[in-house]
């Protein structure tokens, strides 16, 4: 099982530069797991303390926004899921 | 399901006569309402090549279907006409109450023709229009000029005014309603040149849809989506205030006039630190995440300060162009331009422009009134914005913005002067976000950033798919977004609800159960309607003579290498604008000098007007 989970701009710096990271994990919570491990720095800006979503922090699979209960949402091979801070402007 | 195309009213100041009209049901199947409706009547009825400050010029204020009702984040309004900054097409978008209110009143179109001899406002009240003399006010600045007009005409009243710099025909003057601006292009100026301070609206709630009840339902779902969604959460809490939290740390922050990508104090400059004075926040009409955050200096040279705002690029306006560090300074420009009735960013702009040609030697300490221009000095800075708003001294060449400034000025000064069009660049570093950069070359009233913001490049967005910012290769993403906005102003949905999860399902289906034209709940349907708003004004501003020649960044964004500081995309340029521009005419249909061509025009409908712009 693989899923490819596309960090945004801003987080990247905390990533060492990267862009896409394939991981393993069947819910969109065990793939952002997954990527913490291998990138630790982004704990904070994913996750609250409490354990739930980083606030600002839109998660989309395969191109479609996911909500509520993001976390929980099961993910399957080949899977594309996209981390963006929408604003839109200013 | 009765058809329910909009009222407009046409009033002419220079022979007093007013006129009510409904829109013909063919130009709301093609144009839906809003910035549909304004280019439309536009480019219908304004001859080419005139002055935009003169008499001939149309001003169009619009609200949208949806505008005034229990649907959220719908009521917002705008202003179209032919800018004085630019010479091209002109939209200008503005929140608070004064949309709705003109709804209340009947009216979904003001165009506003001639020239009033002595100053004027305008009342409008759903039993009628009078043009009312307006001599008490003149001089005033916007929030005086709202709190006259409400003792005057009552509670029940909301205000559309321009301050000091409107009357003074400040090129970048801008009009505001409560504390919020249509700020861009100088709509504020063409109100100024025809003697009009204000348009007053005294009315109450009055629902106009054409299926009450389908809309009703759907404005319910509406709220459920949106009260779940992370980005209103996240909107909420924030507004705006914390946008530069991300461009310093991608290094997007545009400092020192565009030679840096990130502030070097951006640390100082954090949502956290502008959280420290906020007092309170101010919503629009009918949404729930009063995003206008209220900030007051408490001690120091700016105390007393108080403004709605800044919002994000006022921050970057009045912190990023001349690298001042301080939240107060940036809190007290805001004010004054809210009060005194400019734009945030052409202001910020043309100061920033002013301090590199002082660092440059082009200006003097006699040339700007003894002022010294020095980067990180912030004083200065607010002192230029009331010599602009009044036009004193050197504030009278600022009055003119970047692209009139260089050319007053000469010696080499034009390479320093960014803009677009000869609008002013907005606070996304073009070099590190490419596909902004490309919609500010290709947007038709000039470098906004509304007018097809780049989500991908600066947030991630995935959709239509994700991009490398740093790529020159997203003609078709620039495309999507330019056509999906265009469709979005027809209603007139808030830029930033787009992210709030609601509008791909509901838009659409609120637009068609208002206007009770179904083909509006049809997602493509739209996106066709927001080309071919995109491609008529395109035509408007082709029939001004323009062509390829002005889609171009500045010099400094295509030759001069980006500094980013702490931030990834050191060294980054724009390099390949001729190469875009081909991709990007050949996916619009338009021809190698930038012309929507006969075929793409009948495509679109637009047929009867391709004999306007054919040998162009």
């Amino acid at each position: 099982m693989v899923v490819e989970v596309s960090i945004p701009p801003l987080l990247q710096t905390l990533a060492d530069g990267t862009k896409q990271i394939d991981v393993g994990g069947g819910t969109v919570s065990e793939c952002l797991e997954a990527v913490v491990k291998r990138y630790p720095r982004l704990k904070a800006r994913l996750f609250t303390r409490g354990g739930k979503i980083a606030k600002g922090l839109n998660i989309y699979i395969n191109g479609e926004g996911v909500y509520p209960d993001v976390l929980a949402r099961s993910v399957k091979d080949g899977d594309k899921v996209h981390l963006a801070y929408l604003i839109f402007g200013g | 399901m009765a058809l329910n195309t909009g009222k407009l009213l046409r009033l002419n100041l220079s022979s007093g006569k007013v006129a009510t009209e409904s829109v013909p049901g063919s130009v709301a199947a093609d144009f839906v309402g809003g910035r549909g409706y304004g280019i439309r009547y536009l480019y219908d009825e304004m001859t080419p090549g005139i002055d935009p400050l003169g008499e001939e010029n149309k001003l169009i204020i619009l609200n949208g279907p949806l505008a005034g009702n229990m649907a959220q984040a719908v009521s917002r309004w705008m202003v179209c006409t032919k800018s004085p900054l630019t010479g091209a097409f002109a939209r200008s978008v503005c929140g608070a109450d004064f949309g709705a209110w003109l709804k209340f009143a009947g009216y979904e179109v003001v165009i506003i023709e001639g020239k009033a001899e002595k100053p004027v406002y305008v009342h409008l009240t759903p039993d009628g229009c009078q043009i009312l003399d307006a001599g008490e006010i003149w001089g005033k600045d916007t929030k005086e000029t709202q709190a006259w007009l409400n003792q005057r005409h009552g509670k029940d009243t909301r205000t559309a005014c321009i301050g000091p710099a409107g009357e003074n025909l400040v090129k970048y003057a801008a009009i505001v309603s409560d504390r919020r601006t249509a700020g861009r292009c100088g709509t504020g100026t063409v109100l100024g040149s025809k003697n009009l301070k204000a348009v007053a609206v005294t009315a109450k709630r009055n629902i106009q849809l054409a299926d009450p009840e389908a809309y009703e339902k759907l404005a319910k779902e509406q709220v459920n989506i949106i009260r779940n969604n992370e980005g209103f959460q996240s909107h909420k809490e924030w507004g705006t205030t914390s946008t530069q939290d991300i461009t310093n740390g991608i290094g997007i922050y545009p400092v020192r006039n565009f030679r840096y990508g990130q502030h070097i104090d951006h640390e100082k400059l954090t949502g956290e630190e502008y959280r420290k004075l906020r007092t309170g926040d101010m919503g629009c009409y009918s949404c729930p995440a009063r995003c206008g955050k209220v900030h007051t200096v408490a001690s120091g040279i700016y105390a007393g300060a108080h403004s709605e705002g800044p919002e994000y690029e006022s921050i970057w306006a009045f912190t990023g162009p001349i690298e001042s560090n301080s939240i107060e300074a940036s809190i007290a420009a805001d004010q004054l331009c809210d009060d005194l009735g400019l734009d945030t960013i052409s202001t910020g702009g043309c100061i920033g422009f002013a301090y590199e040609l002082y660092e440059k030697g082009l200006l003097k300490k006699s040339d700007t009134d003894g002022l010294e221009l020095n980067y990180g000095s912030h004083e200065p800075m607010v002192a230029l914005v009331k010599k602009i708003a009044m036009r004193e001294g050197i504030g009278d060449m600022l009055a003119e913005g970047t692209m009139r400034m260089a050319a007053s000025i000469g010696k080499g000064s034009e390479a320093y002067a960014i803009h677009v069009k000869g609008l002013e660049l907005p606070a996304y570093e073009p070099r590190g976000a490419k596909s902004q950069g490309y919609n500010y070359v290709t947007a038709n009233i000039g470098a906004n950033h509304c007018y097809g913001y780049a989500a991908q490049d600066i947030f991630g967005a995935p959709f239509p798919r994700p991009t490398d910012r740093f790529s020159e290769e997203n003609a078709d993403v620039v495309i999507f977004n330019q056509d999906g906005t265009a469709s979005k102003e027809t209603g007139i949905a808030c830029g930033f609800s787009g992210g709030w999860g609601w509008a791909d399902s509901h838009f659409g289906k609120l637009l068609a159960a208002a206007r009770g034209i179904d083909d509006f709940a049809d997602n493509d349907y739209l996106n066709k309607v927001g080309e071919r708003m995109f491609n008529l004004e395109r035509a408007f501003n082709v029939r001004e003579g323009f062509d390829r020649k002005q889609d171009t960044l500045p010099d400094r964004i295509r030759k001069e290498p980006l500094h980013t500081r702490q931030a990834p995309g050191e060294g980054q340029m724009v390099s390949h604008q001729d190469e875009f521009l081909d991709k990007y005419y050949s996916l619009r249909g338009w021809t190698k000098e930038g012309i929507p061509t006969p075929e793409k025009l009948k495509e679109l409908g637009l047929g009867f007007m391709v004999a306007d712009i054919t040998g162009k």
